[in-house]
């Protein structure tokens, strides 16, 4: 068992020494919940907290896609194709009424590209809370209120393209929006899964030992050393072809995690093993317990915390993976629209050389993964007050 | 300690049969078979296999028969050091796949290199100056490997490539040394290729290696022993460098394991888009065309790339840790 | 969860229709213009080629010969150029000038696949007749002549006089018969003849004459032999040896792995020496010209490393009967590498950055901006040779679908088929994916093309007309829609879904395409499904007669006559159908499958009889088949004469001999209809 000093110690810098503590915080160490602990600890690592918040707003970018963008990502008009992001002029005149000037677009006979010139006569404001293309709020409410858009709602000839958009003259935010919204359940949904197998096979492993905990054991080192390309290439390649965008949804998401919850395994084994020797296990199990109370009631929530933060590292690697398949054309593929999708679709030469603003989806990706990192990395730094 | 090792040893060879047997169901999966693959790429090129062709082929290939069947002959050829016929490229599997195993581990083996060179110097600064600001800029830097869609950076780092420097696209070998003979000048024209994909792998697994390295050597800091040295006035680089960080170490080489597969997981994609001369490229093609025996073949043989590599790092651990041998029970 | 993307579409739809037609009229005016401009750009040329000297007279009088070649003759290695040739050479006019002698050829390929990309670069091409580079005339090529008797009954064949393989073996009629009788009529190599031999479901037979005289004999008048000997058919030179056709091959390098002449037990000891598993397997595959150094050819190039290797080497041929007009023996070009590309974007960004030195197939039309941008860099040019095709894009309506009665039935209801295809934004489309270079276009070939049925069935059916699309609809019983504007099935059983079958990785992208039509369809009230499949998947589907819909080109159908297979169903092992049971009836004589609807059975039996009559009856009989493909619309037209496939060519600018543009065909093995033989470097 650690000393109170050495817990505050572990959020200090290890190469100085003891410091003094004040007779109040000792105090408040001691009456101090496990949660509140790990809260304390969790706040001190500034990264993770950022990046918390950064979480929070991809979630809610997740619920609002559809408020947040203000096109039909499947409308395709070919004379609006392959436009440069467009730029906002945020003063009219000395008043703040930001605006985007009307583009005119051809493509120059000699070069072949698709030149946009902006007309200066054409001033477009931009309204917040405009009408646009009709869906439904939260799936239930029909509207057309979006976060901005143009005079004139779903049938301006000309609307703004923050980001450009694409061969077929798709607002590429919009589709980025649907997009962060179909990469981000599915590492949701995947993850789940791993959990699940994780923590079944993990805690069985564990808390049983013996020939289960040998096999499964086993089963994890030979999990681990196949190379996970060529097993999703095999596997997304037997897909039937045939089914709905939805299906192969579905289907992508246990393939990735069918090899995600070895590492969830691990930890929770590792948990099990540990603590089927502590104190409070045992005498729980001496004053009668039932083995599923023993471990539901206390053993599971003493590692909670630690499943949450692999849980979270785990995700990372979910939205690496889609992107991984969508590249190989066996993840999810057009009508679609994910992250993966989107950059595969970036992923050729004229894109890099001619029109860079496709590649765009690559940042929320890069973004998403990196908060999850420090998240997670935040979460398991915190995950256990107590001890190692 | 033999015991040990000779225990290890059976688990890998088991976990290559095992391997084997999963390569060989994933790649029947897929409806269909060679034959119908062969007359779909024939048909859409303007060209007609009659019913007749394809059964014969089906007859010649084999493809008739229940998959056990189909498997055992496979372990058979295998066990005689014959890995089988390509049907799509109609030789032998071991010529086809040549030198591109070989190639293929370079690659891995340089970006492995290329991970411990910065995750390594990384790890320690960042346990070191812990939650400063460059602990901050050093973590960040090595997850930037990990966030960045690798294929995307493979593509644009190959349009720069010729944008600025004129150089040849994608490939491993400049086209004269492609066929040639190994020599000096080759293996000189293949360093000079390899950056860009050890760059692109490596920074990849550099988080990873980073994460363990800076747990660890944070352990090992809060020791007593660490306290000990400093206060009997060694200077700070020793006492970090001397002790704590060979204690560090030790996982550290367990985990060339898990980072093999994942790194020639990695390969496979960047060598895709680069177009290298490796095992990725010719794997895609051959699960799409049901090339039996060289899909199979080529996942065997990553397989056993991993294995191996999960081996000598767990004797390595052995040989430097002997806590490992007691906690094996 | 929502649905994926898709967002209903309600009460502003009427205004959204005077929309589009607004939109629809801007488009066409500016597409109009937009045509104008790009025949500013330079990029396509003038269609021309090089000739093939007939006029004996004009024949050179003294040949030469490449120098390494000559220094072989020195050394005493190699007979003299006029010995190789023989009496008789093929002497072809340059397109500019008279060339030099020597360089590699580099080029990319995909893999052992490829093959089409050697025999359209190297093979000279090696057919026994072949066309002018206007691809409308049959010429002599490797024949002398060909001699119609017997009011079409037999052809007699002329070979050239002193013409040899490339090993040095005199090429006779000796390879014809045994072509004939040892392998064409052999049912291990061949277990199913080949419709090329054949007239009104008759076979043929082919005899030797003399030495240098062949007969092919025909039950019935067959006047579409030379048609059929220039095209790209079964009796195409040895292009198709690896399945056993070709009309001719070489006897005396042949027959040791034949059981007729090798003893059973020495051909036993052999194909177990080579690994094979069957004789018929090793025959085979010693007759391929891709895949056997060893197998003596006719082309200007032979193949020295195999397509299964990562570099695909061809040389010159020492014996090639191909000479220019001042006597030189052609190929000009000593070499022709072709380097493993796995990946098309490496391909073509090789191609960007001049690393080929002559490209066009698996060039990327999306890609044009960059080549273009890149021209100086490289030290290339850029040309477009658009098809001479209807359909750079077509969509096929599979007439014999059954497992949805009611769809099957609008499918079989002309009406449906004609309003689906006024549904369609022709110039988005073009102007999205071809970026402007194709023309809108039903199914019907060039205005050129000689089977063309006439100026006003370019646009029949393939305009875009929402407002007569939606009253066409709604008069065929379609009429009552639901609440998202799509229409209702009239069995009442929901909505109207069809659904349309693509593939991917291909030189168009289908399924994009498919996606923007499914988008176009919902103004008249049409819900489209796009499926992409794998190649194997899509031929199980149409032979299986599950697929509704497919999306595929019709390239090679300027030639209706040698490439039916987009015209009419005419072939099961299709990626796109537009009726297997139709296909079966049609092979059958009657005997399988269902009889088809009137107009249909008249097209089949109108190109059936196409065989069997002299040209102008024949060229009248090829207009017909094209108006009812028209009025019907079996297959709905989207882009033609577009360059999309292998239509970009990048050649860098010391090639010489180039044409500004040439014939893009399957036919013409394009760039063979240009003679690359007289390509050469000029420094």
């Amino acid at each position: 068992m650690a000393e109170p000093e050495a817990i505050l110690e572990r959020g200090g810098s290890p190469l100085g020494g003891p410091t003094a503590v004040a007779d109040t915080r000792e105090q408040r160490i001691f009456v101090a919940s496990q949660w509140q602990l790990m809260w304390w600890r969790f706040r001190k690592h500034k990264v993770a907290v950022a990046s918390a918040v950064v979480v929070a707003s991809f979630y809610l970018i997740v619920l609002g896609a559809d408020f947040l963008a203000y096109a039909d990502p499947n409308a395709s008009e070919a004379h609006r194709s392959l436009m440069p992001p467009q730029r906002v002029y945020w003063f009219d005149g000395g008043r703040l009424s930001p605006h985007v000037y009307g583009l005119k677009g051809a493509r120059d006979p000699q070069t072949f590209k698709r030149v946009y010139v902006a007309d200066p006569d054409r001033k477009i404001p931009i309204r917040f809370f405009a009408e646009g293309f009709e869906y439904r709020l939260f799936g239930l409410i029909p509207t057309t209120r979006h976060l901005i858009g143009v005079d004139g709602g779903a049938d301006a000839t000309q609307a703004v393209f923050l980001l450009g958009t694409d061969v077929q003259g798709r607002d590429l935010w919009s589709r980025l929006m649907y997009g962060t919204r179909i990469s981000l359940t599915i590492g949701l949904f995947g993850v789940t899964v791993s959990l699940i197998l994780g923590v079944v096979l993990g805690g069985f492993s564990g808390f049983y030992g013996g020939m289960a905990d040998t096999i499964i054991q086993r089963t994890i080192e030979i999990l681990r050393s196949i190379p996970t390309i060529p097993l999703w290439m095999g596997l997304a390649a037997a897909l039937p072809r045939d089914w709905s965008v939805l299906q192969v949804y579905f289907a992508i998401t246990i393939i990735i995690s069918l090899l995600g919850w070895t590492e969830l395994a691990r930890v929770v084994r590792g948990r099990f093993l540990s603590m089927r020797e502590e104190d409070f296990v045992v005498s729980a199990r001496l004053v009668g317990c039932s083995q599923m109370r023993t471990i539901f009631v206390h053993m599971v929530p003493s590692f909670m915390s630690h499943i949450i933060a692999a849980t979270t590292l785990a995700l990372p690697a979910m939205i690496i993976s889609e992107t991984a398949l969508s590249f190989l054309g066996l993840g999810l593929r057009p009508p679609a629209i994910s992250w993966g999708v989107l950059l595969q679709q970036a992923q050729n030469v004229q894109t890099v050389a001619i029109s860079p603003w496709l590649m765009l989806p690559a940042v929320p990706v890069i973004i998403a993964v990196m908060a999850f990192n420090f998240l997670g990395d935040g979460l398991r730094d915190a995950a256990d007050p107590y001890g190692r | 300690m033999l015991a040990y090792i000779g225990r290890r040893a059976l688990l890998g060879i088991f976990t290559v049969w095992a391997i084997s047997v999963l390569a060989f169901a994933i790649i029947q999966l897929p409806p269909g078979d060679y034959v119908t693959s062969y007359i779909a790429q024939m048909a859409s090129m303007g060209s007609v296999v009659t019913d007749e062709e394809a059964q014969n082929l089906r007859i010649q290939y084999g493809l008739g028969q229940p998959i056990y069947v189909q498997y055992f002959k496979w372990m058979r050829l295998i066990v005689q050091g014959n890995f089988g016929m390509s049907m799509e490229w109609r030789r032998p599997v071991t010529e086809v796949i040549g030198e591109r195993l070989w190639l293929t581990v370079i690659v891995s083996v340089a970006a492995l290199i290329l991970t411990w060179v910065l995750a390594l110097p990384i790890g320690i600064y960042s346990a070191v100056r812990q939650y400063s600001v460059g602990d901050y800029v050093a973590t960040f830097i090595g997850f930037i490997g990990l966030a960045v869609p690798n294929f995307l950076l493979a593509l644009v780092l190959l349009y720069l490539g010729f944008v600025l420097f004129n150089a040849h696209i994608g490939g491993l070998f400049s086209p004269e040394f492609q066929d040639a003979e190994w020599s000096g000048a080759r293996a000189w024209d293949l360093a000079k290729h390899l950056p860009i994909p050890a760059v692109i792998l490596g920074l990849a697994g550099t988080a990873q290696q980073i994460r363990i390295m800076r747990a660890n050597l944070l352990d090992e800091l809060r020791k007593p022993y660490v306290v000990t040295a400093r206060s009997k006035g060694l200077s700070e680089a020793r006492v970090i460098l001397r002790y704590p960080v060979r204690v560090a170490l030790n996982p550290f080489a367990s985990t060339i394991g898990y980072t093999l597969p994942y790194i020639v997981s990695g390969s496979i994609i960047v060598s895709l888009v680069l177009g290298l001369p490796t095992v990725g490229p010719l794997l895609l093609k051959a699960l799409i065309a049901q090339d039996m025996f060289l899909a199979g073949t080529i996942v065997l043989l990553l397989g056993v790339m991993t294995v191996i590599g999960t081996l000598i790092s767990d004797i390595v651990l052995v040989l430097i840790d002997p806590r490992i041998r007691l906690e094996e029970t | 969860m929502t649905d994926l993307g898709r967002t209903p579409r309600t009460r502003q739809r009427r205004s959204r229709i005077v929309m589009a037609l607004v939109v629809g009229l801007l488009t066409t005016v500016l597409a109009a213009g937009a045509l104008a401009q790009m025949a500013k750009s330079g990029l396509i040329g003038k269609l021309e080629g090089p000739e093939v000297v007939t006029d004996p007279a004009k024949f050179p009088k003294t040949l030469n010969e490449a120098p390494q070649l000559a220094a072989l003759v020195k050394a005493g290695k190699l007979p003299p150029v006029a010995e190789r040739v023989g009496q008789d050479p093929l002497v072809i006019k340059p397109l500019r000038e008279i060339g030099r002698y020597g360089g590699t050829w580099r080029a990319g390929f995909t893999g052992p696949a490829d093959f089409w990309n050697g025999f359209r670069c190297c093979s000279g091409p090696d057919h026994l007749m072949f066309w002018d580079y206007t691809g409308d005339k049959v010429m002599p090529n490797l024949a002398r002549g060909l001699e119609m008797q017997d009011g079409g009954r037999a052809w007699l064949l002329h070979l050239r006089r002193g013409m040899k393989w490339s090993d040095g073996k005199p090429f006779t009629a000796d390879d014809f018969v045994f072509w004939f009788e040892d392998i064409y009529r052999n049912k291990d190599l061949i277990p199913t003849p080949s419709a090329a031999m054949a007239i009104n479901g008759k076979q043929g037979t082919i005899e030797k004459v003399d030495t240098h005289t062949v007969r092919f004999k025909f039950p019935e008048p067959y006047y579409m032999l030379p048609d059929v000997l220039a095209g790209s058919t079964d009796l195409a030179g040895q292009m198709f040896g690896y399945r056993g056709m070709g009309g001719f091959a070489p006897a005396h390098y042949l027959k040791q792995f034949h059981p007729k002449y090798a003893g059973a037990a020495e051909l036993d000891r052999k194909v177990k020496e080579a690994k094979f598993d069957s004789w018929v397997r090793m025959f085979l595959a010693k007759n391929d010209w891709a895949l056997n150094p060893d197998l003596p050819v006719l082309s200007a190039w032979k193949t020295v490393t195999p397509i299964n290797t990562p570099t695909w080497t061809l040389e010159r041929n020492p014996y090639s009967v191909f000479v220019d007009t001042a006597g030189n023996q052609l190929p000009y070009i000593d070499r022709v590498v072709l380097a493993l590309a796995e990946n098309l974007e490496v391909l073509n960004l090789r191609a960007v950055a001049g690393e080929y030195d002559y490209a066009s197939r698996h060039v990327d039309l999306g890609k044009l901006p960059v080549f273009i941008e890149n021209q100086q860099k490289g030290g290339y040019k850029v040309y477009l040779d658009p098809g001479d095709y209807g359909g750079d894009m077509i969509i096929k309506f599979n007439l014999n679908y059954d497992a949805d009665p009611e769809i099957g039935k609008w499918f079989n209801t002309a009406d449906f088929r004609r309003a689906l295809a006024l549904g369609i934004d022709r110039d988005q489309i073009n102007e999205t994916f071809w970026l402007g270079t194709g023309t809108p276009s039903s199914v019907v070939p060039a205005d050129g093309n000689k089977y063309n049925p006439g100026p006003q069935y370019r646009k029949m059916w393939a305009t875009l007309d929402v407002k007569k699309a939606n009253e066409m609809l709604d008069k065929l019983g379609l009429a009552k829609k639901d609440g998202d504007g799509y229409r209702l099935r009239a069995d009442g059983k929901g909505r109207l879904r069809i659904e349309i079958m693509t593939l991917g990785g291909q030189f168009v992208q289908y399924t994009q395409i498919a996606e923007m039509i499914r988008e176009q369809w919902k103004k008249i009230g049409i819900d489209l499904t796009v499926q992409e499949v794998e190649r194997s998947l899509a031929l199980k589907r149409t032979a299986a007669n599950e697929q509704q819909l497919g999306a595929w080109n019709n390239d090679g159908s300027e030639h209706l006559f040698t490439f039916p297979l987009h015209v009419f169903p005419f072939e099961l092992a299709a990626v796109a159908t537009s009726g297997p049971l139709y296909v079966k009836w049609f092979h059958s004589a009657g005997a399988q499958g269902k009889e088809p609807e009137p107009r249909m059975k008249e097209l089949m039996e109108k190109w059936k009889k196409a065989f069997g009559v002299p040209e102008k009856e024949r060229i009248q009989l090829g207009k017909d088949i094209w108006k009812i493909a028209a009025e019907e619309v079996y297959i709905i037209g989207v882009i033609g004469m577009g360059p999309a496939s292998m239509g970009v060519r990048v050649v860098k600018n010391n090639m010489g001999n180039i044409p500004s543009r040439q014939y893009n065909s399957p036919d013409g093995k394009t760039p063979g209809i240009s003679r690359p033989a007289t390509f050469f470097y000029k420094n």
